[in-house]
């Protein structure tokens, strides 16, 4: 019988225990990568699905659990641990992204076995698919705060999130000046970079720009998440 | 965080403590001292506001106004405060994919215990809250009274200087309730201080030194259990099951009668000291088959409540 002592640790251990569960995880995404990738479908359709994806992956697991948590009770109980909220919040979805981005492994290393050639991509990938599970992580919990069940939590997630890949110019190439600022001040436009780059299609960023915009939304996912504990475990 | 030399010598006192919800809910200017090896009862029925003075002095919610001190400390997120309270919150809450035993492991962890310590703790109250053979199952599949046997070990686990328990009788049988008393009196010889929030009234009577009433989040009444009793000594509870609703206007007016309510089928009725309980018969003369059974017994702190306040509390569930 494994043993967590820590919270991370018994994220990993319920997580491993969940046998069906880890199934599906790991199927689920590469069930919709495979034809994305093995097909000849245009990469920026692809990098454009693969970024939702990645997105949604981030988002709805921690939000649902979190949601669930808060039903049953759970959350008071956190509440009466010796570990400061923002302690709580990093260390939980620090291991839900981790668990995520274990789960997203064969959808990445497919794209790296049908494009080799594009390896140069590949650290702004990994950075960038990290700093959108975290961000997409981070949503998830604020969205359980609004919640009243795991259902409702999807609505939460998914009314800001389409937006917000919208404006990262997912869907259509920013056209205008301002729409191309406000796309690079959003974390899922250095990931579609990084996919498209990965994917062999013609990305507007070079490889260590997008490293730089990943990397840089990957501190400062980590540095709110601290910072929003209180409201995610405090609040009514 | 604040120090003050009143709070240093009792282990928590709560200053004019109030949680207001919408539609007045909560409650309102708690005051209250606990010393160590003191063991504080809160009774009142459902929605007095029990369960939100816990929540607040376990730190699981925060007041909207006046304060708690622990130890001497009034900083609710103190880590080191945390440590030091046992907590049973009314809902019996666990990860519900892992086991009783990994459950209780990952508690005991947090409040800082080693692996060793942990080991032989656990086994311990495992055996004493008799889920030595359950340690190893899902608490998914876990009946309502083991998670509630689980939450007492987690609880009790490393040893706090105060515990906080939220109807820990709740789902359990006669036997286990035995054992908790017989283990809470043990605890509190040791110092640990004890706040229970109960409506087993022979919970509170046999193991509380006092008592608060609440009611509609106020504390209507507070004092030491022998001395609340003597409020009610002398006096008679008469409960009549009846087989059709009666009116209680006839027997309120009563002279005898200090109070009466209806819990269901049953009404409780108080009777004064020297009262007999034929009058209260008398008034439903012409009405044999109206009552289906009839009990005559002392008082208890059940019947105080419902002298003070015209509401019969809630028969504790096991």
């Amino acid at each position: 019988m494994m043993l967590a002592g820590t919270i991370w640790q018994r994220e990993l251990v319920e997580f491993a225990q969940r046998r069906r569960a880890l199934v599906i995880k790991l199927a689920f995404p590469l069930l919709i990568a495979i034809p994305l990738v093995l097909s000849r479908a245009p990469s920026i359709y692809a990098a454009m699905a693969l970024t939702m994806l990645i997105a949604i992956v981030g988002a709805l697991g921690a939000g649902a659990v979190l949601t669930r948590e808060r039903q049953t009770g759970l959350t008071l109980r956190y509440r009466t641990l010796p570990v400061t909220p923002g302690r709580l919040l990093i260390e939980r979805l620090s291991t839900n992204s981790a668990i995520d981005f274990v789960q997203l492994i064969p959808v990445l290393v497919l794209i790296a076995l049908r494009r080799p050639s594009t390896f140069a991509w590949w650290p702004a990938l990994l950075l960038s698919t990290a700093a959108v599970l975290l961000i997409g992580n981070l949503m998830g919990a604020i969205a359980s705060t609004l919640s009243q069940s795991p259902g409702e939590v999807m609505l939460y997630v998914v009314i800001p999130l389409l937006p917000l890949l919208y404006l990262s110019g997912i869907f259509t190439p920013p056209s205008e000046p301002a729409l191309l600022v406000v796309s690079r001040l959003l974390p899922f436009s250095y990931l579609h970079e990084a996919l498209l780059g990965a994917l062999g299609g013609q990305p507007n960023l070079l490889p260590w720009e997008t490293l730089l915009g990943g990397l840089g939304f990957l501190v400062g996912a980590a540095g709110l998440t601290g910072r929003l504990g209180r409201r995610v475990f405090e609040s009514d | 965080m604040r120090v003050d030399t009143a709070s240093e010598r009792s282990l928590l006192v709560a200053t004019d403590l109030t949680r207001a919800y919408r539609g007045g809910k909560g409650v309102f200017n708690i005051r209250l001292r606990l010393a160590a090896g003191e063991v504080v009862g809160v009774m009142g029925p459902n929605g007095s506001g029990k369960t939100t003075l816990l929540r607040l002095l376990a730190t699981a919610a925060t007041p909207t106004s006046g304060q708690v001190s622990w130890f001497g400390s009034t900083n609710a997120r103190d880590p080191s405060v945390r440590r030091r309270l046992g907590v049973m919150l009314d809902q019996a809450a666990h990860f519900d994919e892992m086991t009783g035993y990994q459950n209780a492991w990952f508690f005991a962890h947090q409040f800082g215990l080693s692996d060793e310590l942990a080991r032989e703790r656990l086994d311990e109250l495992f055996s004493w809250s008799g889920l030595s053979e359950a340690r190893d199952q899902l608490v998914g599949q876990y009946s309502l009274g083991m998670r509630r046997r689980l939450n007492l070990v987690e609880a009790l686990v490393h040893r706090p200087s105060i515990l906080l328990l939220d109807e820990p009788t709740l789902a359990l049988d006669y036997r286990a309730e035995l054992d908790l008393i017989e283990r809470l009196q043990l605890l509190s010889l040791t110092g640990t201080a004890v706040v229970l929030a109960t409506n087993d009234v022979h919970l509170a009577e046999r193991l509380c030194d006092s008592i608060l009433f609440l009611h509609q989040g106020r504390i209507i009444r507070e004092g030491h259990v022998p001395e609340l009793l003597t409020e009610v000594a002398g006096s008679k509870e008469v409960q009549l099951q009846l087989n059709s609703p009666v009116g209680l206007e006839a027997i309120r007016a009563l002279a005898a009668v200090e109070a009466a309510n209806v819990d269901g089928d049953t009404v409780h009725i108080i009777l004064a000291r020297g009262a007999n309980p034929a009058q209260v018969l008398a008034v439903l003369n012409g009405t044999a088959d109206l009552v289906s059974n009839m009990r005559v017994r002392r008082p208890n702190l059940g019947d105080l409540f419902l002298k003070l306040t015209g509401v019969a509390l809630p028969v504790a569930h096991r």
